[in-house]
């Protein structure tokens, strides 16, 4: 991991400006932050670990677990919020037995809250990989996860 | 000084001065204009995250946040309309919608304040306490002068566990109210970066990346967020649950040669607690761990002596003063110079160290004073001395475009030094450390050298000889081929540089090399103009040799009045202290280095905790402690700073002064006439003008050694640790052995 650490600060300058993009990269690249991601970056940047987990931590498009193989997205937009969305995400903890932003100890999913995917006609949606599914209910997603393997 | 420009505004109908730079809160708070404010501090940056600082400002839309807003010429500023003080009675509800308020809207709040009742069945009257901040809370403070005796929301409790888990203080986020001081003192002010807000909205938290402890995080404990804190989030395990503090004495501390300020918080018995003053002109309020949260267990350890103590067959006598300074001075009696060994500690005050050499000067008739420096630095006794005797101030790392630090590390000690040289480092100047272990100047240095001890003083002369583009020697080459294009390019600054500062820890005094260390770093000071700034534990070495509290050296002989005053011959026979013959008596003044001492008939222990030793001493003579006694320490930067009585002595300990003064006069020798500190302050003015309130900083004259000096040959100091009188803070202070151990 460090090299393909030292290949991503390659395209980056050593500023805490730089500190987004980084992180963002190393997302694509590993899945997610990891602890050891953190300690080389704040060497490179020259900020410490804490501080890079506060930034990062504020931005819900960073993960600190390990992705799972299919990824839960409940959204929680007004429409869907309106229309039960929020039922369904309680259900999904319950269900999984995690909460947002974890992953399954089998690594079978992880689960997002999401603040609105853009089809609130079709609320309330659940998003799985990349497939949208509209107008569920608790029963129609308990059904659907077992698709997934 | 030029007049600053002044800026006119009005503030409730009053016109006032105001300086360009100034928020309103900052020019109404000079005027004494009450807003109330909850996240702003002085000293950290404005934030404007609680909103209780709004005000009206004519011609500006809103309720601007004063601690935010800038003064401007003819601003009109109102604090107190009906409108504002709604404002901020809504604020603050809903700031303490997510603060538990038991201790804020309770029924009982005025009698409490007179006679801290409670419903339960308990023998003292307390008050509820529901909270280690009770009654000394900012945020109790901001309710009530904002008038709020009831909220209209439910309280949401957070239930966060409570942290308790790392040393020194607790955490109980559910009572944080997000202001931000902790991260931002910890960040902007200390340089740390330990603590940041975590996630966002409702389930925002402060601590350190992946919930990870403080001591795993970097956390040097130095206390800043706790004394940041308005509310009672962070709280000192020691002293939480003391309540209001009933005075507070301004003093110096004890621990280091730094010579930090230190506001010890007391009650009529006890020193609960030491906060740093940041408008202290040595430290800026930037004080480390042992002041912090290192005085309060030791002052106060169970293990104290009360009392002199006696060895008898049947183990340890309570003896009364009389019987005791009878006894030790019948044991001195007689003696032949040679017979007796005193060791005098380097963390003595001046006064009582300026005694104790007329003591053995004029008691014992013998010229070695001995000390543990002495043990501890051997054959490298006077280069040492002479290096952190000539010491620069540490205002000279401010300014310093390179900077070397070598076995230096302010985790958990001399941290006025350590940030500062961060701050220099974040401000441009290339920085190099150099230690045998990852020190928490690594992450802003440009190289970090993480070698053995034995190979400084290579890193040093390979520095030097980059500085001066010379070759690079065959010994060189695995250094070369590690660190060599960082090291080309940090060279260069240095070269190009006329401020390199060189920094010189605590640590070369471990390295059994440290004699070759001492000699690059001279050359460095002398053939390439580096100025160095030295941290060591020996708190009052500078008080030492202005005293001539050492062999060979008579009072004042060493202050430097002219620049061109010459060096002070010491023949090498007089530094060289024999500890392997065997002596008759040894007396120990505040110290506690038994491994170094020879055997003898008879010891005398002047000190305040019990030795850590087999060895017990036969006569025990208890002193008061620093907290309890006044007088002054020469720092490093040599500074004549000022300690005060905080507390009585406890029990019936005695300042060493008065033990040695008494012992003088019953064996009828000596003129140690003193009856209180000022007469021997008085005595020492005669070598310091105007000592004790003097201005200047003391500077020294070098030692210039004749002839060779022997080593005493007993092996390498202990490894070096925080001690204070020859006690390891560690055995006293539990926190203090959870970072050692932490340390290793
Ligand atoms: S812990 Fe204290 S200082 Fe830190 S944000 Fe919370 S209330 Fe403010
Ligand atoms: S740096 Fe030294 S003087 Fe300052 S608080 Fe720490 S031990 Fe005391
Ligand atoms: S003091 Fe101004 S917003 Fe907190």
């Amino acid at each position: 991991m460090p090299e393909v650490i030292e290949v991503i600060f390659e395209k980056y300058q050593r500023k805490p400006d730089q500190l987004i993009p980084i992180l963002q990269n190393v997302q694509r690249e590993f899945g997610y932050i990891t602890p050891e991601s953190v300690k080389h970056i704040s060497r490179y940047l020259r900020i410490s670990e804490n501080q890079i987990f506060g930034v990062s931590s504020f931005y819900a498009q960073f993960r600190f677990t390990a992705p799972g193989r299919h990824s839960v997205k409940a959204c929680l937009g007004t429409a869907c919020h309106v229309r039960g969305g929020a039922t369904l995400l309680e259900m999904l903890e319950r269900e999984l037995g995690i909460s947002c932003g974890e992953t399954t100890p089998d690594r079978r999913f992880d689960l997002e809250r999401v603040a609105c995917l853009g089809c609130c006609a079709l609320s309330p949606v659940v998003q799985i990989d990349a497939d949208i599914y509209s107008r569920m209910t608790v029963n129609k997603l308990s059904e659907l996860l077992k698709q997934y393997e | 000084m030029t007049k600053e420009k002044t800026i006119q505004i009005t503030i409730d109908n009053k016109t006032i001065d105001a300086r360009p730079n100034q928020t309103i809160l900052q020019a109404a708070r000079e005027y004494q204009i009450y807003i109330p404010s909850l996240c702003a501090m002085e000293h950290l940056s404005s934030y404007g995250a609680c909103r209780l600082c709004v005000v009206e400002v004519d011609g500006l839309r809103g309720f601007p946040t004063s601690c935010t807003t800038p003064v401007e010429e003819g601003m009109v500023i109102r604090t107190d309309t009906a409108e504002v003080k709604g404002l901020r009675q809504e604020v603050l509800k809903l700031l303490l919608s997510e603060h538990p308020a038991s201790c804020l809207f309770c029924t009982e709040q005025d009698e409490c304040k007179q006679y801290m009742g409670t419903i339960r069945k308990v023998g003292a009257t307390t008050g509820c306490r529901y909270c280690p901040n009770d009654h000394r809370c900012e945020l109790q403070q901001i309710a009530e002068n904002i008038g709020l005796t009831e909220t209209s929301y439910p309280v949401y409790y957070r239930n966060f566990p409570v942290e308790k888990y790392d040393p020194f203080y607790d955490r109980d986020y559910n009572l944080c109210i997000l202001c931000g001081r902790c991260v931002r003192v910890c960040n902007n002010v200390r340089l740390n970066g330990t603590l940041s807000f975590k996630q966002r909205g409702r389930v925002t938290t402060i601590g350190p990346a992946f919930d990870r402890s403080h001591i795993d995080a970097g956390c040097e404990f130095c206390g800043a967020c706790v004394t940041a804190c308005p509310t009672g989030a962070l709280s000192v395990k020691v002293s939480k649950w003391y309540g209001r503090p009933e005075g507070q004495v301004a003093t110096t501390c004890n621990y280091c040669s730094a010579g930090c300020r230190l506001i010890l918080q007391t009650t009529k018995t006890d020193v609960i607690d030491a906060l740093p003053d940041y408008d202290s002109a040595v430290e800026h309020g930037i004080i480390c761990v042992k002041g912090r949260f290192g005085i309060t267990e030791y002052v106060h350890s169970p293990l104290r002596y009360g009392t002199p103590k006696e060895m008898t067959p049947a183990g340890y006598n309570d003896i009364s003063w009389e019987e005791a300074i009878a006894k030790a001075a019948g044991k001195l009696s007689g003696l032949k110079p040679d017979d007796c060994l005193i060791v005098v500690s380097p963390q003595l005050l001046t006064e009582d160290l300026f005694v104790a050499q007329q003591f053995i000067r004029q008691v014992t008739g013998s010229e070695e004073v001995a000390s543990s420096f002495i043990f501890d630095l051997d054959g490298d006794a006077a280069s040492f001395i002479n290096l952190a005797l000539a010491s620069e101030p540490f205002e000279t790392i401010e300014k310093a475009q390179g900077i070397l630090a070598v076995g230096f590390d302010s985790t958990y000690g001399y941290s006025p030094i350590g940030v500062k040289a961060k701050q220099a480092a974040q401000a441009g100047a290339s920085l190099m450390s150099l230690n045998s272990f990852e020190s928490n100047l690594d992450l802003l240095s440009k190289i970090a050298f993480v070698v053995n001890s034995s190979r400084w003083a290579d890193v040093l002369d390979l520095t030097m000889s980059r500085m001066s583009k010379g070759k690079a020697e065959k010994r060189f080459a695995d250094l070369v081929e590690m660190w060599g294009s960082d090291l080309n390019k940090t060279c260069e600054t240095f070269s190009c540089s006329s401020h390199n500062v060189l920094i010189v820890g605590p640590g070369i005094i471990d390295s059994p090399d440290r004699g070759k260390i001492l000699r690059s770093i001279e050359r460095m000071k002398n053939e390439y103009s580096w100025k160095v700034v030295v941290a060591h534990q020996y708190t009052n070495l500078a008080g030492m040799f202005a005293m001539g509290a050492c062999p060979g050296i008579k009072p004042g002989e060493m202050i430097k009045e002219a620049s061109a005053d010459k060096a002070v011959v010491l023949k090498a026979e007089l530094i060289h202290i024999d500890l392997r013959k065997k002596r008759k008596l040894i007396y120990l003044i505040g110290d506690a280095s038994f491994d170094s001492l020879p055997e003898c008939e008879f010891l005398i222990y002047q000190n305040a905790l019990p030795p850590q030793c087999s060895r017990q001493p036969d006569l025990i003579l208890p002193v008061s402690l620093f907290t309890e006694a006044s007088g002054t320490v020469i720092s490093a930067e040599g500074r004549v700073l000022q300690v005060k009585e905080a507390v009585a002595p406890y029990m019936d300990s005695k300042p060493d002064w008065w033990i040695l003064k008494s012992i003088a006069e019953k064996m009828g020798k000596g003129k140690m006439k003193f009856n209180d500190v000022s007469s021997i302050q008085g005595e020492i003015k005669k070598i310091i003008k105007g000592f004790p309130a003097v201005k200047k900083r003391i500077e020294f004259k070098e030692i210039e050694v004749k002839g060779n000096v022997k080593t005493h040959g007993k092996g390498k100091p202990a490894a070096w640790k925080s001690s204070y009188r020859g006690i390891p803070l560690g055995e006293v202070v539990s926190g203090i052995k959870v970072i050692e151990l932490k340390g290793g």
